[in-house]
């Protein structure tokens, strides 16, 4: 993690209301170049609806979001893009019925111009969503396979590659590792090493707590649209932030681990 | 994704090489399994017919039936983009009924006739973008906007020509269209060819053909990667408006007259060709190889048993039999083809 002064990004009294629900409300977050932020909560808390602001996908009701303290407004995805802050969706967002190469060029497909109109680079984009997936260490074998026939897993590397190969400044990953077998689980958390070190700003969010203590750099805890926690990684433990999470001192045997800390509860 | 790709100390010997291997010409055959059984079908039909009659397998018949076939042709093609979109336009029948009319009336009236084609073509566009506008920005269901279009669309038609036929006249360059010849292939063959060719290379080959079936897939994939959907579907109405503007243009020319009844269930006929050709009607799947398949087998069916001197009656209950089958077809010969769902 590097140390700067100024913050990457910075999302300031973010509200949004899906009708009878506010499903955030006045929440903040910041996160600096390099940092790897945690972002947890329960089922609902309102993680994906806050990554999605930021990502362009939701547009808030209320607040403001400053990119390298430029305030920026992102109506629409395009927007969030060309400011480099790209997403992983928690659903992904593939389309079926293209092909792998097709998936992780869309929107940015190069093209070559013949006789004045721009046609798609076809091989162009083989080839280099070959050389994207070798990169991370994807396996598929064919980059014209349709996504429709790949594996959960295989369609979850392809989102991330997607993400992750156009040169980022903030990356958001929403659940990430949910298909992910185990090797491939350590690839990701590599990935986000990686990219982290490079200054690309993390935004991780995951219901696997180990994860986010050999990654982040500090954790966030959402709870019922707000946000009501921030540690740093090395001040805490899985057991303050499981009782952070649901709101109460809770024993939960899943994510006990050898000797118990006193927990905190917010 | 996986790290660490050293085999030392593997558990598992490596998996045999048939578990990945390079897509065969069989593996594409049965990928574009619905292409495949029109392109049978078809051939079916044509050599059926050929044994049958003697006139059909003739350099004149075939012509005729791509002339006549022309308007199908065209719009089919612009269908097929927004049928891959995952909607549907049924005004098309009566954006041709109203062009054939309003373009007999201002020939009538002295209008020259390159500003009348260009006058229609920018009808048709337009008439595209408002039915456009309602389904992709106001979201209104494809199918409601355009069955509206329909009605009222014809409504105007009827209302301009008072429901008579206004003729055109055959010395005037309009009929042209319709009508002439060039290096011995009717007009209309060579517009229909070039459509065609047009929209395969839009389809297969541009980023909006590739956000028209990515828009089908899932819109929301398509609009978080950063591409305004919105107007791609606008886009994709306002291109089969504007092809049923010129499929009406047309075939004003060739009957030499613009009737406010014309293109009775053509919107039928065209979203026929297009689903037997093998685009599915749920959106994401498309192929226009198949859509010209699918509109000269319909083309061919209607011809053919004229010439063998059955009922032209017979034609819609074949080409409804034939839809039923060939979609039959792709479901049983080809269900392993694509993932089942
Ligand atoms: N498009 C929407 N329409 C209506 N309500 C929504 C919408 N998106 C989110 N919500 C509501 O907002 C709240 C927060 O949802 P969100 O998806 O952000 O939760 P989350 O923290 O990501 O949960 P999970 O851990 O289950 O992914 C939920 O109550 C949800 O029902
Ligand atoms: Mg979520």
């Amino acid at each position: 993690m590097t140390e700067k002064t100024t913050d990457r990004v910075r999302m300031t009294g973010i509200s949004k209301r899906y009708g009878p629900i506010l499903s955030l409300s006045d929440v903040s977050l910041r996160i600096a170049p390099g940092e790897v932020l945690g972002l947890v909560g329960d089922n609902g808390a309102g993680k994906s609806t806050l990554s999605k602001v930021l990502s362009g996908a939701v547009v808030p009701d209320a607040g403001t979001i400053e990119i390298d303290e430029e305030t920026v407004r992102f109506e629409t995805p395009a927007d969030a893009r060309a400011a480099h802050v790209e997403m992983v969706y928690q659903d992904l967002s593939l389309c079926d019925t293209i092909d792998v190469a097709g998936n992780l060029f869309l929107g940015r497909e190069p093209v070559r111009r013949v006789a004045g109109v721009s046609l798609l680079d076809k091989r162009r984009m083989h080839d280099d969503a070959k050389a994207m997936l070798e990169r991370l260490g994807i396996v598929i074998a064919d980059t014209r396979q349709k996504v429709e026939n790949l594996s959960g897993g295989q369609r979850q590397s392809i989102a991330i590659g997607r993400a992750a190969s156009f040169d980022p400044k903030v990356l958001i990953m929403d659940e990430p590792t949910a298909a992910l077998a185990v090797a491939e689980v350590e690839a990701v958390l590599e990935l986000i090493r990686t990219v982290s070190a490079r200054g690309v700003s993390v935004i991780l969010i995951t219901h696997r707590l180990q994860d986010l203590f050999l990654v982040c750099d500090r954790i966030q805890v959402m709870y019922e649209g707000r946000s009501v926690a921030e540690r740093k990684i090395s001040e805490t433990s899985i057991e303050e932030v499981v009782d952070l999470i649901v709101g109460r001192k809770f024993t939960a045997r899943s994510a006990a681990r050898g000797d118990r800390q006193e927990g905190v509860s917010a | 994704m996986s790290s660490g790709g050293t085999n030392e100390g593997a558990l598992h010997a490596p998996a045999a090489s048939a578990r990945v291997r390079r897509a065969t010409l069989r593996d594409r055959f049965m990928e574009n399994g619905s292409v495949a059984s029109i392109a049978i079908f078809f051939i079916v039909v044509c050599v059926l017919f050929a044994v049958v009659t003697s006139s059909f397998l003739t350099t004149p018949n075939l012509l005729n039936v791509i002339r006549q076939s022309a308007p199908l042709l065209i719009v089919a093609a612009a269908m097929t983009l927004v049928i891959t979109t995952g909607g549907i336009d049924l005004s098309v029948g009566s954006v041709l009924a109203l062009v054939c009319a309003l373009s007999a009336t201002l020939l009538q009236w002295g209008v020259p006739w390159p500003l009348v084609i260009v006058a229609m073509l920018l009808l048709g566009g337009l008439v595209g973008a408002l039915q456009g506008f309602f389904i992709a920005y106001e979201r209104i269901p494809a199918f409601i906007v355009t069955l509206a279009g329909l009605s009222v669309i014809r409504g105007v038609a009827l209302l301009i020509t008072g429901g008579y036929s206004i003729p055109i006249a055959t010395d005037s360059p309009f009929v042209v269209l319709g009508r002439e010849w060039f290096l011995g292939v009717p007009i209309p063959a060579w517009i229909a060819l070039a459509t065609i060719l047009l929209a395969l290379l839009v389809f297969n080959h541009t980023r909006f053909g590739r956000y028209v079936t990515g828009i089908g897939a899932n819109s929301e994939a398509v609009r978080r990667a950063g591409v305004d959907t919105r107007r791609t579907t606008l886009m994709v109405y306002v291109l089969s408006s504007a092809a049923a503007a010129l499929a009406g243009i047309i075939l004003a020319g060739r009957l030499g007259s613009g009737s406010s009844n014309a293109g009775q269930g053509f919107e039928l006929e065209v979203i026929a060709a297009v689903v037997i050709g093998g685009t599915s009607l749920f959106g994401g799947r498309g192929t226009m190889i198949g859509t010209l398949l699918g509109a000269l087998t319909v083309a061919v069916i209607g011809n053919g048993l004229i010439l063998a001197h059955m009922s032209p009656f017979l034609t819609p209950i074949v080409t409804g039999t034939i839809i039923l089958v060939a979609i039959w077809l792709n479901f049983r010969l080809f269900k392993n083809a694509s993932r089942s769902r």
